[in-house]
């Protein structure tokens, strides 16, 4: 059976893709951002993963208000970079993991979640983001992606609770699938930020640590927090976090955590990233 | 209070002062309650006029139906006179195509067969679908009707057929707003409030559920208490039945503060106000859309039917007043693909900042 082996938490703020683009790694104001990703980069060079699933939201970039679905998942061959309005990035199209798409949307109903289903989609800065900042920008992806879009802008969102629940279905999908691929599961957006409204610029650096260690530690107590209270925390764009959480349910209660990281602010954004293992799993190949 | 408000009622076609009755009773013992009667009009600028007769001092006008194309008619003729204004089932499009020969058939019934004809035909589809069999709330609607004659009739529906376009003015309506609909009403449905309380700039849509469009007596508790509520004639226990029961949306432009200070919720008000702007950026995602905003964006903006002032919003880059029209982030940043900006800057002129103090106090920048 296929194998999850870690969870990676990440911002996917737009602006990191246009640093990139525009050579501003190693610039003042980005490299100890990019700086913090190095140890992601090498947990994920020297683990391996075949699959990375990838939970985040379009930002009105693929889908317009017409047609909002809550929960959608991604069963396509390929996922080319939208045109956000600049022109597609130049980044090789992601490779999809079709059939463990279908083996989770399958599980998914069984387990009474009822997500939109999309043999072809665009995908935005959203996944695209988090895969360079753990992968860099190569050729071709060394990984195949399981996209999961969540909608966090059309009110009413879903409850952070519900993500949560989903997060342990995406665990059952892994662990039921037939085939010996490893899984890592991203759960990505936030950390705390506001885009619109009087309070546009509000950052919560206080509130965004404290997410990074209730993340591993008390995942329940972020799960049982309503939508107001992301909001209000986080601000209104920071509510993004709550897919945090999908990552976080579908990881064992105890887990380890391997890398850390988190930097204030990426363009308007708190910026943060986690890499975690389940506890159980390091036992068992320390004691092998 | 020193002064008792004057409220004003509005019935709708073919309706008299019974069709108010329990919300009479309910608002009476907090303002002096004046009803209408259209009954010999034809016009629905005569019967604004000779509703605006009613009394010399401002005062609060709810109109129900034809009533409530009266109550914007009045909002027209008298802005400063109207303090607040409740339009309950009602609509704001002029004559459709084809309406006047089904009016036609109407008018010729009543005067063929009587009111008593007129009220069994007409009256079924005016309720929830459930209860078109319902006597207790039929006779007293067939009784109202069989008062009214068929030249009352006549006259009421040329003015109906005559009336006039309310949709331009209604971003001209300053005074604070209540737009009420049954859910099930056939008639003038829930989604034409819906656009009207989005277009209005300080209104609010309040749903009375299980009711079709004679709501003010299919469900006269909910609407009366709606109208309490939203006129500050109420206790807690009032409110907070409300807002259980009703859809009350809030925003800060309209009065009411955001739950969280600053921080507008894209809802289902905010959606459906912003629709047109949201849907003219989403276009900047194609390169044709982009080099046709870049060449003539006044001709861009007009494909995508924005109001002057969604228009105004979006040449004049006023991002706060894009997004107090509804504007989402998301979408209208797309206008910075095609003439940069930075994000930051967005950022400042909500905040109403200058950048640099904006890039230093709020995201912490040295």
């Amino acid at each position: 059976m296929a194998k999850l082996i870690g969870g990676l938490g990440t911002s996917h703020v737009p602006s990191i893709g246009a640093a990139l683009d525009k050579g501003l790694r190693d610039t003042p104001d980005w490299k100890p951002f990019f700086d913090g990703y190095i140890p992601g980069q090498e947990w994920v060079r020297e683990n391996k993963p075949d699959v990375a699933v990838v939970i985040f939201n379009d930002h009105g970039n693929t889908f317009f208000l017409d047609k909002v679905p809550t929960f959608a998942v991604g069963c396509a061959e390929e996922y080319r970079p939208v045109d956000e309005g600049w022109g597609p990035r130049a980044i090789a199209p992601f490779k999809g993991a079709v059939d463990f798409s279908w083996h989770f949307i399958d599980t998914l109903i069984e387990n009474r979640f009822d997500p939109m289903i999309c043999q072809e989609i665009e995908v935005d800065h959203g996944l695209q983001v988090p895969m360079e900042l753990f992968w860099g920008k190569p050729d071709e992806w060394p990984v195949k992606v399981v996209p999961i879009f969540v909608n966090v802008i059309q009110y009413p969102i879903p409850l952070p609770s519900r993500c949560y629940e989903m997060g342990r279905v995406l665990r059952q999908a892994i662990e039921s699938y037939d085939s010996d691929e490893r899984f890592v599961v991203l759960g990505t957006g936030g950390l705390s930020h506001q885009l619109q409204g009087a309070r546009a610029g509000f950052v919560n650096p206080e509130a965004d640590q404290a997410f990074l260690k209730d993340v591993a530690d008390n995942p329940d107590k972020l799960a049982n927090m309503s939508r107001e209270q992301y909001v209000e925390m986080f601000g209104s764009e920071g509510a993004e976090l709550m897919m945090w959480l999908v990552m976080r349910g579908a990881m064992d209660p105890d887990v380890v955590v391997r890398h850390k990281h988190y930097f204030v602010p990426a363009s308007m954004t708190g910026a943060g990233m986690i890499v975690m293992e389940n506890r159980a799993a390091v036992a068992r190949i320390a004691a092998a | 209070m020193s002064k008792r408000p004057i409220i004003l009622l509005l019935p709708g076609l073919l309706c008299d002062a019974s069709i108010w009755e329990a919300q009479r009773a309910a608002l009476a013992p907090f303002a002096e309650i004046r009803i209408a009667d259209f009954s010999q009009f034809d016009s629905i600028e005569a019967m604004a006029r000779s509703a605006l007769a009613l009394a010399d001092e401002p005062l609060i006008a709810i109109g129900h139906s034809m009533g409530a194309r009266v109550a914007m008619e009045m909002i027209r003729l008298a802005p400063e006179r109207i303090e607040k204004l409740v339009l309950i089932d009602t609509g704001v499009d002029p004559r459709r195509d084809g309406e006047e020969a089904k009016r036609q058939v109407m008018i010729d019934l009543a005067y063929a067969e009587g009111m008593g004809a007129l009220a069994d035909r007409w009256l079924p589809p005016m309720l929830h679908e459930g209860r078109v069999e319902d006597q207790t709330l039929l006779a007293p609607l067939k009784a109202m009707v069989m008062r009214a004659t068929p030249e009352q009739h006549h006259r009421q529906l040329q003015a109906l057929l005559n009336r006039p376009n309310v949709r331009p003015h209604l971003p001209n309506i300053a005074c604070p707003t209540l737009v009420m609909v049954g859910r099930q009403d056939r008639w003038s449905p829930l989604a034409q409030h819906e656009e009207m309380a989005s277009l209005i700039p300080n209104a609010e849509l309040v749903v009375i559920e299980e009711s079709g469009h004679m709501s003010l007596l299919e469900q006269s508790e909910q609407v009366s208490r709606a109208l309490l509520r939203f006129l500050g004639f109420e206790n807690d226990e009032t409110s907070a039945d409300v807002a259980a029961g009703g859809e009350v949306n809030t925003m800060s432009e309209n009065g009411s503060p955001d739950r969280i200070p600053d921080t507008p919720l894209f809802d289902r008000k905010r959606s459906l106000r912003g629709y047109r702007i949201n849907k003219m950026a989403m276009g900047l995602g194609n390169p044709v859309n982009r080099e046709a905003f870049r060449e003539n964006e006044s001709a861009y903006l007009d494909r995508f039917g924005l109001t002057p002032e969604e228009k105004e919003a979006v040449m004049t880059r006023n991002w706060r007043e894009m997004v107090r029209l509804g504007g989402n982030l998301f979408f209208i940043l797309k206008i910075s693909a095609v003439d940069p900006v930075r994000i930051t800057e967005i950022g400042a002129h909500q905040a109403g900042m200058e950048h640099a103090d904006f890039l230093r106090d709020r995201l912490g920048k040295k």
